[in-house]
Parts: C-alpha cells; sequence; structure tokens
C-alpha cells in the first residue's frame, strides 16, 4: 500500500503472486469507464447506419450482417476486459502484455469491416501495431534489466531511477498499439459500420494512454 | 480548388505536418521515424545505463544438471532457493519447480541431453516464475494467441463467402 502526489491512496489490491493489482482513484476510475464500455459492448445492440443522399430526400437504411458483428462485438468485449486489465495492473511487464491484447483486439474490430477503404487503414495500423510491440516489450526490458525489479510499487516513489529511454520506449509502445495520438488512421477505421463496438476501440486506447502516462510519471 | 489544397498544405509548419499525416499511408514512416529518433537518444544514453546485478529472477546455469537450460534447482518435496518480489502472497514458493512426473524423473536420472524435452512434454519442469509467482502473464500470453487465432481464422473464413 502506498501513497503518492498522483495516484492518490491505494484503496485495496489483488495479488496474483508477484503481480500485485491495485485500484487507487486514479485507476478504479480508468477500471470504471472499461468496465462501463465493456457492459456497452455486451449489452447493446449495433447501430444501423443511414446514407444521406445530398441534394435529394433519399435516406438508405444500411443493414449489418449477423456473423460480421457477432465477431465484431467478441472482440470489442476481448478489447475490453484487456483494458480492464491494464488499467490496474501492479506490474509492467503484465501491463505491456494487456497493453500488446488491446492493440490486437482493435486490429480484430477494424479487421471484421468490409469496406475496402476502412481495410487499407486497418492495414497500415496493423502494421503500426505489430511494430509497436517491439518498444513496448523493449521499455519494459530495460526496466527490468537497469532496476532489477517490475513491480510498480518497489519503483514508484523515485528511489531507484528508471532510465529516460525506458520511459520514452514505454510511452512509443502505447502509442503506437492504442493510435492515440494517430487519429488520423482512426478516422479512416471509423468508417466502419457497428458504432458500439467501434467505440471501444478509442475508449480502450485513450485509457491505456492515460495509464501510462500515470506510470511513468509514478517510476 | 487543387491548387488552394496545395498552397494550404505548404503553408505553415503545422499545417504541412498535419497534411502529411492526414495520408494513412504516412503512419508506418511517421512510427518509425518516431522509433528511430528515440533509438537514437537511448544508444547515446547507453554508457549511463547500468546492469541491476541484484535481479528479483536471477537465472544461473548449470552444465552438469541433466535439467540444463531450465534447471531453476530444487528436489522434489523440498523447497528450493527461489526469489519472488511478494513472498507472503506465494506460500507454497519453492516447491513448485521441483516436481517432476516419474517419466521425466526417469530421463533426467537416464541422460544428461533430454532438457528440452523434459521441459516441453506435459508435466515437466513446472517453471515457478512462469506458472507461480507471474502466472497472470502467462495467462494473458495465452489469451493473446486466442485472440490472434480468432482474428486469423475470421479472416480466413470471409473469403470464401
Amino acid at each position: 500500500m502506498f501513497d503518492l502526489p498522483i495516484e492518490g491512496p491505494a484503496l485495496f489490491s489483488i495479488p496474483f503472486g508477484d503481480i500485485v493489482d491495485y485500484a487507487s482513484p486514479y485507476t478504479l476510475i480508468l477500471f470504471l469507464f472499461a468496465a462501463l464500455f465493456t457492459a456497452l459492448a455486451i449489452l447493446s445492440r449495433p447501430e444501423q447506419h443511414a446514407d444521406i443522399i445530398f441534394g435529394e430526400d433519399g435516406v438508405y437504411t444500411g443493414r449489418i450482417p449477423g456473423p460480421e458483428n457477432r465477431f465484431q462485438r467478441f472482440m470489442a468485449i476481448a478489447c475490453g476486459l484487456a483494458a480492464m486489465g491494464a488499467t490496474v495492473s501492479g506490474d509492467i511487464f503484465n501491463f505491456c502484455i494487456f497493453t500488446s491484447m488491446v492493440g490486437l483486439t482493435c486490429i480484430g474490430i477494424v479487421a471484421s469491416s468490409g469496406n475496402r477503404h476502412v481495410l487499407n487503414a486497418a492495414f497500415e495500423y496493423g502494421i503500426v501495431t505489430m511494430i509497436a510491440m517491439i518498444p513496448l516489450f523493449g521499455g519494459a526490458a530495460i526496466v527490468a534489466a537497469t532496476t532489477g525489479t517490475l513491480s510498480i510499487w518497489e519503483l514508484a516513489g523515485g528511489a531507484i531511477a528508471v532510465p529516460f529511454v525506458a520511459k520514452a520506449f514505454l510511452v512509443l509502445g502505447v502509442m503506437g498499439e492504442g493510435m492515440a495520438p494517430f487519429y488520423v488512421a482512426k478516422a479512416e477505421i471509423t468508417r466502419a459500420q457497428g458504432a458500439p463496438y467501434i467505440l471501444m476501440i478509442h475508449v480502450s486506447s485513450l485509457l491505456i494512454f492515460l495509464r501510462i502516462i500515470e506510470i511513468i510519471i509514478t517510476i | 480548388m487543387r491548387e488552394r489544397e496545395i498552397r494550404e498544405g505548404h503553408g505553415s509548419m503545422v499545417s504541412r505536418i498535419s497534411r502529411f499525416i492526414s495520408d494513412f499511408d504516412n503512419l508506418v514512416p511517421a512510427y518509425a521515424l518516431m522509433i528511430a529518433c528515440v533509438a537514437l537518444i537511448g544508444l547515446l544514453t547507453l554508457p549511463l545505463l547500468t546492469y541491476e546485478p541484484d535481479q528479483i529472477y536471477p537465472k544461473t546455469l548449470n552444465p552438469s544438471s541433466p535439467l540444463n537450460p531450465y534447471d531453476r534447482g530444487g528436489a522434489p518435496f523440498t523447497a528450493a532457493e527461489v526469489h519472488a518480489q511478494y513472498p507472503e502472497n506465494a506460500p507454497y514458493i519453492g516447491y513448485v519447480t521441483g516436481y517432476l512426473t516419474p517419466l521425466s524423473r526417469f530421463f533426467a536420472a537416464t541422460t544428461q541431453y533430454m532438457g528440452t524435452t523434459i521441459v516441453a512434454h506435459p508435466g515437466g519442469i513446472i517453471d515457478e516464475i512462469l506458472y507461480y509467482t507471474r502466472g497472470l502473464d502467462t495467462i494473458v500470453e495465452t489469451s493473446i494467441l486466442f485472440v490472434a487465432f480468432a482474428v486469423a481464422s475470421f479472416l480466413y473464413r470471409r473469403r470464401e463467402e
């Protein structure tokens, strides 16, 4: 248990051996957001998109075929669960694994779109997600090698110095996984249908980005 | 209209950058450039990084052991010396790694060169760190594999429709 200026007091912790998940006010809020959107993905029905023809009165309602949607919902739920794991993780390597799972499920969500333009954007996005695993796990490896530990509780408080490169690699990896600053590519992706499921990409990337910023300030 | 667009893209620095990244084909080069910059900083600050000798998960190689590259020490039913970050969360620490099935004990007693076979067959060496103190990592890794197979099979099956 600890009490830090950014993190706030630790409310409770769930030990999984050396990996101790903990909830502070900050991480608990992120976790609840992820849980809320996962519940939305489970409960809500997919939206039906409407194509409006300009200059006329024509409005077409598109219908999304079933199996495609089921897969998208499955991936959205998996993405939400991974985001929930990442937000409360108390271990840097564990956080990295959950983050890469978020990236992979995001590829799954966009890959289930049938639109050619969306798939082209998703391809580029997938390449970035795959590359991003190198800086992500590289950063975790540098942390382990230079400090000898991976637990955020041990590293917190500035008693053990974590090198700048490791932090930069971690942020870069999360940026690539969640595409947090690359909203350009996401704008293409959001042309895909199925609103509640596509939203999960944005929510999860936002949450893991907020979490990694908190982690690098804490350690 | 076209000329105006081009002029917009060559205005200030910000508009030039935003025009560059608005094309998603430039996404991978932009990301690669960022990685290259950070890697360069990493290479320049490499002399400042020092290896911490006091690792929580130390690894030693004992070539004379029949379990050679995977030997974590310990005999069955006795506790081995295994480090953990939070020993209070792992009451059975040290007992897990020494476990061998009768078949793997036979292999270990017979030959020196079956270490990989013993670790790869079911009930072989149960790595304390992989399956006990850091078991959650292993579970999530398996989930990642499952998700990856799900995506791949979905994409493969879609071709037929």
